[in-house]
């Protein structure tokens, strides 16, 4: 980080048009590496200015669809790669648009368009981005592979890269219950870039996982101490409600919500699906959650959005209307044990017994634990 | 539950990358003096000085391998048809994949700056040695040969007008900010050239930006990157402005190298018949999930380096790295493979032999009528054009018959000194020289290029002369390699600047002994 810090002084006090995209681009790395969404926001101002000073800011645009998706302002995502047609057309950018119809609940042209972009260079970032579709489809074997396969496309001045893979295999392996391998992959992934907080924060929801809440929490607050970060306010609250603290649990999850307003206010639309889970887990409000799950669900149309709202639903007790939101959801062949099982909740509340059973046992044979502590990614 | 995956958070096209110690810079080799009647060869493999010059970056590995021979022999009776051109690459192919087994030398260095080197599968034998780096220093094979071993900083040996080189191929990233999102301006379709073309506001020299290319980079301009002209530019007293200046790009500047100096009975145990030593280097970086094996430093490793030897096969060893750069030919890459990644297949070039035809034609047809106005003769066939034209090829068919000169014609030497005991030597031809992607060093020659490549030879100019007509004869002697390293050339013809394309001398005195490269700056 003070590497970046020096060139982003160093390149401000340069001219020309690669001192303009560099100095840039190390603005969006650090944000990147900090996890700091708010700060982002900020860089994406420093992109559009940026933008202007040159006369074939390409790249920048790219570097703009790449922040806009991370604050989940997928319009601003299309209009940055339909700015420039050697964006648009660029395998990056081909692998965006590919994003934003996973975004969107169109797996099968994501897919293809995965594959597409694979088939000109096996590239880690598309090998990592089908896996993950390939994941949430229900084969997590085939996921592990390719993502192994990333892996091995990535050299030692990869080092971050390399622990981000081995950060999703572990939380493959956590979601479907394997812990010790999830532990695993979580050491490696440390060893290769040791303090990086995406570790720690899958570090912490292992141990929250296994009844080490207080532990967790710690763990979680030293993230949250460098980064303003309600989601990590939200799930250290939830692990010292856990532990029984119940005055420290009240004071982060007050934190949370205010962070997320306050985010909200600045017209801010990325922690919108965190509000459902606030509303649905932490307050238990389900009106404020259905709410919150229908403006995201305006940005964008996916399982994870409908299950949302369907989940929201149920806490609002309009059991018939969740049925049919997470009936949505199942029906694009997604596998997921939390998805299952909250559909089986839902199912249960709505009087049907039969399909209630087999999701829990759907869910539960995929990850046992499935009922344990996680956190809302 | 997590609702999207975002490799973004870490993926970009803008490279963290720095694997700059794997950018490959040359590969001499040459035979050196035999004052004590052990017959030597010199390989010297140079690239960039990454992080520093003299230090070395730990998680690189170097390959120098070597693959000793009988030299080609050539009957006048010859094939130089296509097919004749597809029945040598085949045997190149069967001869590379099947018969040579080369030898490699692999060369890593630790944090402690110490170099850790394995010779394998050397008829001398095989063994490993951990030496100081930026010393020079003796070490003994097994067979009890010496072999002399520098491993670090040197002036970097290159001597060449490389802006002067990309602008003759019009290649904007040396002189605009070309983004990365925009591939296709990069080579910009516009004649390549010797001469300046006229109104090509894109390249040409502005005396107002003497820096411009030289590290000053403009804007890309707006509207079609293409020239519409049909003629060379001419000043007032109607001379042609060379696109070249003969200044040495790389002065003042180090390279890191590996040299060795190896006698040939340790390379071959057919020294006799084995005359040709052909080389070429490779540069692979560690993978990412190796480095987290090699974390707890294994002390065991450190200090006993010959177990490696032991403990992995040599395979297991080169699958913990991915290659990365490759090395043979001067302007093997540059010229003909056109830098990219996909195409550092070294001795496999072969497999490109097509690729080269359709580029050769390229660019015969900027670089041929740039050379037929400046009244030399050419040897490619350009249909007598009067200005240099871009034209691409997609069928090697339509190609070759306008580059088979250039491919099978012998390249004469200036003079007979290349070839010091006067032997029966069949003078090389492109075909030979560039596929495979070696250096080929003759040991019963001097090594000058292109029977290798001693370290004071002028390459990027006699790269250019493969594209003169070796039949033509100028004040009545046949041209040669050298011809265009000639300044009494350059003084008469209708050219400014008057000088050679390149530098005829490095900026350091190379050394007279081992490792013959100069003290770093």
């Amino acid at each position: 980080m003070r590497r970046i810090d020096e060139e982003i002084i160093a390149l401000s006090r340069a001219h020309g048009p690669e001192a303009i995209t560099r100095r840039v681009y190390r603005l969006y790395q650090k944000v990147s590496i900090a996890g700091d969404l708010v700060a982002l926001t900020a860089v994406g101002r420093a992109i559009d200015d940026a933008i202007t000073l040159l006369s074939n800011p390409s790249d920048l645009y790219l570097l703009k669809a790449h922040a806009a998706f991370k604050l989940h302002k997928l319009a601003d995502v299309h209009a940055a790669l339909l700015a420039v047609s050697s964006v648009y057309d660029s395998d990056e950018g081909r692998l965006i648009r590919a994003d934003l119809d996973f975004q969107h609940g169109r797996y099968q042209p994501a897919e293809s368009g995965y594959v597409d972009v694979l088939g000109y260079e096996r590239s880690w970032g598309a090998l990592a981005r089908l896996a993950h579709l390939r994941g949430k489809m229900g084969n997590a074997p085939g996921a592990d592979c390719l993502y192994e396969e990333a892996e091995d496309q990535l050299t030692a001045k990869e080092m971050r890269a390399y622990a981000w893979l081995e950060v999703q295999r572990g939380f493959l392996d956590f979601a479907h219950g394997r812990r010790e391998e999830a532990r695993l992959h979580y050491r490696r992934a440390d060893a290769a870039y040791p303090g990086y907080w995406l570790v720690e924060e899958h570090v912490a929801e292992l141990l929250g996982a296994e009844g080490r809440y207080e532990e967790a929490a710690g763990m979680f607050e030293r993230i949250a101490s460098t980064v303003n970060r309600p989601d990590l306010e939200q799930a250290i609250g939830e692990l010292y409600e856990l532990a029984g603290q119940d005055r420290r649990a009240a004071y982060w999850k007050e934190r949370a919500l205010r962070g997320y307003l306050q985010s909200v206010q600045r017209g801010e639309v990325h922690y919108y699906h965190h509000l459902v889970d606030y509303y649905t887990d932490v307050a238990e409000d389900g009106a404020a959650a259905v709410k919150w799950a229908g403006e995201d669900l305006q940005l964008r149309v996916n399982f994870a959005t409908q299950a949302a709202l369907a989940w929201a639903l149920y806490c609002d007790r309009r059991f018939s209307d969740a049925v049919q939101w997470i009936d949505r959801a199942l029906a694009c062949g997604v596998v997921d044990p939390l998805l299952d099982f909250r559909a089986s909740e839902i199912y249960r509340a709505a009087g049907n017994e039969i399909e209630a059973r087999n999701l829990r046992e759907g869910a539960l044979n995929l990850n046992p634990t499935v009922a344990g502590f996680h956190v809302h990614h | 539950m997590a609702d999207h995956n975002d490799p973004n958070a870490v993926n970009s096209i803008f490279s963290d990358i720095d694997v700059s110690a794997a950018d490959l810079y040359d590969i001499f080799g040459f035979p050196s003096d035999d004052p004590i009647g052990v017959e030597k060869v010199v390989i010297a493999l140079t690239f960039s000085a990454t992080p520093q010059t003299g230090v070395f970056d730990t998680d690189m590995l170097y390959r120098i391998l070597i693959a000793p021979d009988r030299r080609i022999a050539r009957s006048a009776r010859d094939d130089t048809s296509l097919t004749g051109l597809l029945t040598y690459l085949e045997g190149v192919k069967e001869r590379y994949l099947k018969i040579l087994k080369p030898s490699e030398v692999r060369v890593t260095v630790d944090h402690d700056n110490r170099a850790n080197l394995r010779f394998i599968g050397f008829p001398g034998g095989s063994f490993s040695a951990s030496i100081a780096t930026n010393q020079s220093v003796s070490v003994q094979s097994p067979g009890g040969h010496q072999i002399n071993v520098f491993v670090g900083g040197r002036d970097d040996a290159f001597f060449n007008d490389l802006p002067g080189f990309f602008r003759s191929i019009n290649y904007a990233p040396q002189f605009y900010h070309v983004p990365h999102t925009m591939p296709d301006v990069r080579e910009l379709p516009i004649p390549k050239t010797f001469l300046e073309l006229e109104g090509n506001d894109l390249f040409n020299y502005d005396p107002q930006l003497p820096q411009w290319g030289h590290g000053l980079k403009k804007e890309l301009p707006p509207g079609p990157l293409i020239w519409n002209g049909n003629r060379f530019k001419k000043d007032g007293n109607g001379n042609f402005r060379f696109v070249y200046s003969g200044q040495d790009a790389r002065a003042g500047q180090n390279c890191n190298a590996i040299i060795l100096e190896l006698p040939l009975t340790f390379l071959t145990a057919a020294s006799d018949e084995h005359r040709v030593v052909n080389t070429w280097g490779e540069s692979w970086v560690l993978k990412a999930a190796h480095k987290v094996e090699t974390i707890p430093d294994d002390p065991l490793w450190i200090e006993h380096p010959h177990v490696l030897l032991d403990a992995l096969t040599l395979d297991d060893e080169l699958k913990k790295y991915k290659l990365v750069d490759t090395d043979g030919q001067a302007f093997a890459d540059a010229a003909l493979s056109e830098r990219e990644d996909n195409r550092q297949l070294g001795a496999n070039n072969f497999w490109l032999a097509p690729h080269f035809i359709k580029r050769l034609g390229h660019l015969g047809w900027g670089f041929g009528p740039s050379i037929t106005a400046l009244g030399l003769a050419c040897a490619f066939d350009h249909d007598n054009s009067p200005v240099s034209v871009h034209r691409t090829y997609s069928s090697v068919l339509e190609a070759f018959p306008r580059v088979q000169k250039i491919l099978f014609q012998e390249l004469n030497m200036p003079d007979d000194s290349w070839n010091p005991k006067g032997l029966a030597i069949p003078l090389r031809r492109a075909v030979d020289i560039f596929i495979p992607n070696v250096n080929s060093i003759d040991m019963d020659t001097t090594g000058t290029w292109p029977f290798g490549r001693r370290l004071e030879d002028q390459v990027a100019t006699r790269f250019l002369s493969t594209f003169l007509d070796m039949s033509a004869s100028i004040n009545g002697r046949r041209y040669h390699v050298e011809l265009l390293n000639d300044p009494g050339l350059w003084n008469s013809a209708p050219i400014e600047p008057k000088t050679p394309p390149n530098p005829l001398k490095n900026d350091k005195e190379f050394l007279p002994d081992f490792p013959y490269l100069a003290e770093p700056w």
